[in-house]
């Protein structure tokens, strides 16, 4: 499946660049994601909890980096298994200045298995855009000072970023396959604050 | 009293299917352990780690197994069904994936539980690793082999094999014209509303199995537990209880579901019951369908073929347990009523990772159609043609019966066609679906701004296949006739079809006559249901088994009523002298006098005591007689008996959305003498159902990565009652087989062989645009037509650059 897109976040490049960083907003504004860890330089490990309809579960995903170019793109590959399916997914993402503020452009060509790979495929790809849109509105809403930009403190080691507690994930229009898509969308939304958090390291 | 065969009877068994009163696996074993399977969802991968650690806490879970806890015989592969010569890489699946898995939905691992819900619960929390490999899917890809679904299988080729009569190849150079086509069908699946399921129950005490599967075959499922569990065959009992269809995919046996299930009752000493459910079904069953055709094809000015050259490749899936059947049948009744001068085939059966490739409903048939059908509409075309009249200058003439290809069946047997009329058939399909007016009615639709198209299209289709069938028939001392065979029932209305054979075989009401199918209790010797056999197969069988206790019946009788047997009738379950009309002895107390007693048990049967009857001076029981009223007999025929028909249909297509609505449907029917026409047309019916899915609505759509991506019948079109023909016009030819006693030819699938093929041609005339690949939707119409320059008929091209039709001439 392959899923593409864009969003303006309503902020300089290096703004925006500071908030995709701090994997603790990325905790908050990543659809379902409940917590997030550094396994490496490179790579990361997360889990999303997302349902829809009568498939829910939790999504262990992995994620890796690779053909970093800072500050304008990078390719993010990331696998996740949960009950209801597994995806793989290779994400391209650019970031770019543009008037008023940084446009982020997304390629992803995922494959989804199991239970979510067979049911539903066709509504897939608008229910993944639909959740790309809502991670990115919420990042922005911290950019614009509509969210507030520090997550409620939780007590976890250096490195883990666990999410407040926050509604399950809902998709709008109710399809079932939004679970795992939300699980892709999160791991992309991973890398990107990955990939700040090495620059600013 | 009134002959039964031939008679539109109602079904018998409907009151109480359709009263919910049948009894489906499920509805069986409700105590039983549930079994849950744990499946990949990777196309192709090998398999790493299996955890299991978080499903053990999950309430109610019984047992969780892995390949590691198969042994003997069960760690084994699953057998190869059905070798050939040819298949020289047969490779097939372990019952649970040992290193590698090679289709998403192969089982990992099987989960028993007290409960279904828990048996989820626990399957869900079984953490497996993989380590993805590159997927092989599609024809192309396996072709290409880039990458090999399995590593010791070179080019992911499984068998090559060639048939061929005369020298076609010289024949389509030396011919006058000639033609090249691409042609292409794509997959679909049996889809039967019950899905698989098995339940199977282990007594303790005796050692012995009992198990319940819904399946096409109970004796090769029997055979094939004993031999994979390690039992005894006569310590293992399989019953068909009422299947919800089958159409073909549930003949494979045994599925790992059929081993591992009577595995963990045995195990567990309880009972344990599989039901797969539809997701389940679509990606860890079996399909059907996917072939690529290469056709060469020279012939006349009167488009009689002198030679015909076809190269065509099938998609077998990820393992071929049934061996080679599929292109087999699909190489030789390809020639369908036709008797090309020359012919040659040549097939690739080639793996992919996708779920299996067994007989469905046609098997192998609806492509062959396909192919054929679509060579003489090319030809008929490019010599500006009637299609019909270039069909009549192939047909084979009723005179050259037997008619003997000089080919191998997919029995092993020599291709002989029994009989057949085939000019007949055209004559009454060209008046029932009104081709030589149809021009008049394309011009009136077309004044209307309609636009029209009909196509038509035959077949022949091998039915009755062997090797045997038996049939036993036991007439109690109650007068009513007990009737079993092995083979199983799916739908079929074999307890009407089968009564109303043995009703006027014995002269007895068919309400005496019950029919029991598929329990290896009854009748432990069969082969199974596939391949249209059943009727011609099991009813000869029970028309002589019936033959033979009417035999003894009336030499009993005889004695009775010292007459001699040739005087004798039965009629309405009596014995009687023809024109004595007091003479006459009921059926059951022939039954209780041919059994010799010592003990009464009613007031009936004190006439068979020791001190009422017999002659003291001999045996109670002759010498080579035996007691009771039995008829055992078995019917094995020297090849397959051919049954064959044609349809029509005009279609309309929507000149702005292209869709595609059926005005007519015809079909002329020639499946020998009929025993129940009102079930012939019920399968009749059935099969253009199932047609027109395979033609307009259903397809197995796989992405590159060999995920089944419409896995649910939400994505998955099957016709509602709103797209089949409201009204199928059939007319019947009789001509009988020469084959079996009855004169019987098999029914079952005809109805779904040649629809691909007539959609094509209705399409193709209706657009004026070559249909070279189904199934075809609105929206694959619509994007032909925007490829396609101009309205007519022209030479024209499937895709840009895929030159799917092209004249050499």
């Amino acid at each position: 499946m392959k899923v593409s897109g864009d969003a303006v976040l309503h902020a300089p490049i290096e703004r925006v660049w500071q908030a995709l960083n701090d994997p603790a907003v990325l905790v908050r504004t990543i659809p379902g994601c409940e917590r997030l860890e550094a396994t490496g330089p490179d790579s990361y490990t997360m889990v999303v909890t997302a349902g829809v309809a009568s498939i829910k579960g939790t999504y262990s995903g992995e994620v890796k980096l690779s053909d970093q170019q800072p500050p304008g793109s990078f390719v993010m590959s990331a696998s996740g298994a949960g009950a209801p399916g597994t995806v793989s997914t290779e994400v391209q993402v650019r970031l770019s200045e543009v008037d008023g503020g940084t446009r982020l452009t997304y390629d992803a060509d995922a494959v989804i298995g199991g239970m979510i790979g067979g049911v539903g495929q066709r509504m897939l790809a608008g229910v993944a855009k639909k959740m790309a849109g809502e991670f990115f509105a919420a990042v922005d809403d911290v950019l614009t000072g509509k969210a507030p930009a520090q997550p409620t403190t939780a007590t976890v080691p250096e490195g883990v970023y666990v999410a407040p507690p926050k509604p399950a994930v809902a998709v709008p229009g109710g399809f079932l396959t939004g679970a795992l898509v939300g699980a892709t969308i999160a791991l992309a939304g991973v890398v990107v604050g990955a990939v700040f958090g090495r620059r600013r390291g | 009293m009134t002959k039964m065969f031939g008679e539109p009877i109602k079904r018998v068994e409907d009151r109480r299917l359709v009263t919910g009163r049948g009894a489906y696996l499920d509805d069986l074993g409700q105590d039983a352990y549930a079994a849950a399977l744990v499946r990949s969802p990777h196309a192709h991968a090998r398999l790493v780690d299996i955890d299991v650690t978080d499903a053990l806490d999950v309430d109610g879970l019984i047992a969780i197994y892995t390949y590691d806890d198969l042994t003997g015989p069960l760690a084994e592969a699953l057998p190869l069904l059905i070798p050939h010569p040819a298949l020289t890489h047969g490779r097939t699946v372990h019952a649970l994936a040992r290193d590698e898995v090679n289709h998403v939905g192969e089982a990992v691992a099987m989960v028993v539980a007290r409960d279904r819900y828990a048996a989820e619960d626990a399957a869900e929390r079984i953490a497996v690793s993989y380590e993805p490999l590159p997927a092989v899917v599609g024809i192309e890809a396996a072709r290409a082999a880039e990458h090999l679904v399995h590593d010791d299988v070179p080019g992911n080729l499984a068998a090559n094999y060639t048939q061929e009569y005369g020298d076609a190849r010289a024949a389509v150079a030396a011919a006058p014209h000639r033609l090249t086509l691409n042609l292409s069908v794509e997959r679909s699946a049996s889809t039967p509303m019950e899905t698989r399921g098995v339940l199977a129950e282990w007594d303790t005490d005796s050692g012995r199995l009992r198990m319940w599967s819904s399946t096409q075959t109970s004796t090769g499922l029997r055979a094939a537990v004993a031999a994979k569990l390690g039992l005894a065959l006569t310590n293992v009992e399989v019953i068909t209880p009422d299947v919800g269809g089958g159409f073909g995919v549930k003949i494979v046996h045994p599925w790992p579901e059929e081993l591992l299930v009577p595995m963990a009752a045995r195990a567990l000493g309880h009972p344990v019951k599989y039901t797969e459910d539809r997701r389940e079904h679509f990606i860890a069953a079996a399909h059907e369908r996917a072939q690529l055709h290469h056709v060469e094809v020279g012939f006349d000015d009167s488009g009689r073929i002198l030679g015909l050259d076809v190269r065509f490749w099938h998609d077998h899936g990820a393992y071929i347990p049934y061996g080679v059947i599929i292109p087999i049948v699909t190489s030789t009744q390809l020639l369908g009523p036709y008797k090309p001068a020359a012919y040659r085939v040549e097939f690739d059966s080639l793996y992919t990772n996708t779920v299996i490739v067994t007989p469905y409903r046609g098997a192998g048939r609806p492509q062959a159609a396909f192919v054929m059908e679509r060579t003489l509409d090319a030809i008929a075309h490019s010599l500006g043609l009637d299609r019909a009249d270039v069909r009549a200058a192939n047909f084979i003439q009723p005179d050259e019966m037997p008619y003997d290809f000089g080919l191998t069946f997919q029995d092993g047997r020599p291709l002989i066609y029994d009989s057949g009329d085939f000019p007949a058939s055209l004559d009454k399909l060209k008046k029932l679906v009104g081709w030589d007016s149809f021009e008049s009615f394309r011009e009136a639709a077309r004044a209307e701004g309609r636009r029209v198209g009909i196509g038509l299209a035959c077949y022949v289709e091998g039915t009755g296949v062997g090797p045997y069938e038996g049939g036993h028939v036991l007439i109690e001392t109650t007068g009513k006739v007990k009737v079993a065979t092995g083979l199983t029932t799916q739908g079929q209305g074999h307890a009407t079809v089968f009564a109303q054979i043995v009703a006027d075989e014995l002269g007895v009401p068919l309400a005496d006559v019950e029919v029991v199918t598929g329990d290896t209790r009854r009748f432990p010797y069969a082969v199974g249901t596939f391949a249209s056999r059943a009727a011609v197969m099991s009813g000869s069988a029970i028309a002589l088994a019936a033959r033979n206790v009417r035999e003894k019946v009336l030499r009993v009788a005889a004695d009775a009523l010292e007459a001699d047997p040739g005087d004798l009738e039965i009629v309405d379950g009596r014995v009687r002298v023809k024109g004595n009309p007091g003479a006459e002895v009921a059926l059951g107390t022939v039954a209780v006098l041919s059994n010799p007693l010592r003990y009464a048990f009613d007031e009936a049967s004190k006439a068979a005591t020791q001190f009422v009857v017999g002659d003291p001076d001999k045996p109670p029981v002759a010498e080579g007689d035996e007691p009771g009223l039995e008829g055992r007999d078995y019917y094995s025929p020297p090849h397959a008996t051919f049954a064959n028909g044609m349809h029509a249909v005009i279609v309309e297509t929507d000149p702005d959305t292209a869709e595609i609505r059926i005005l007519k449907y015809a079909v002329v029917h020639d499946c020998g003498r009929l025993i129940n026409p009102r079930i012939v047309e019920g399968q009749i019916h059935g099969g253009v159902a199932q047609g027109v899915g395979g033609a307009l609505y259903e397809r197995m759509v796989y992405d590159e990565h060999g995920q089944l991506l419409n896995a649910s019948f939400m994505d998955f079109l099957i016709p509602y009652v709103t797209e089949v023909p409201r009204g199928i016009d059939i007319d019947h030819l009789e001509t009988p087989s020469p084959l079996n006693p009855l004169g019987i030819k098999g029914a079952g699938e005809a109805g779904v062989i040649p629809s691909a093929a007539v959609f094509a041609a209705a399409i193709e005339d209706a657009e004026g645009i070559p249909i070279t690949s189904m199934p075809i939707s609105p929206s694959e119409l619509f994007e032909l037509r925007r490829t396609h320059d101009g309205f007519g008929h022209q030479v024209a091209y499937n895709r840009p650059g895929d030159q799917d039709r092209e004249e050499t001439t």
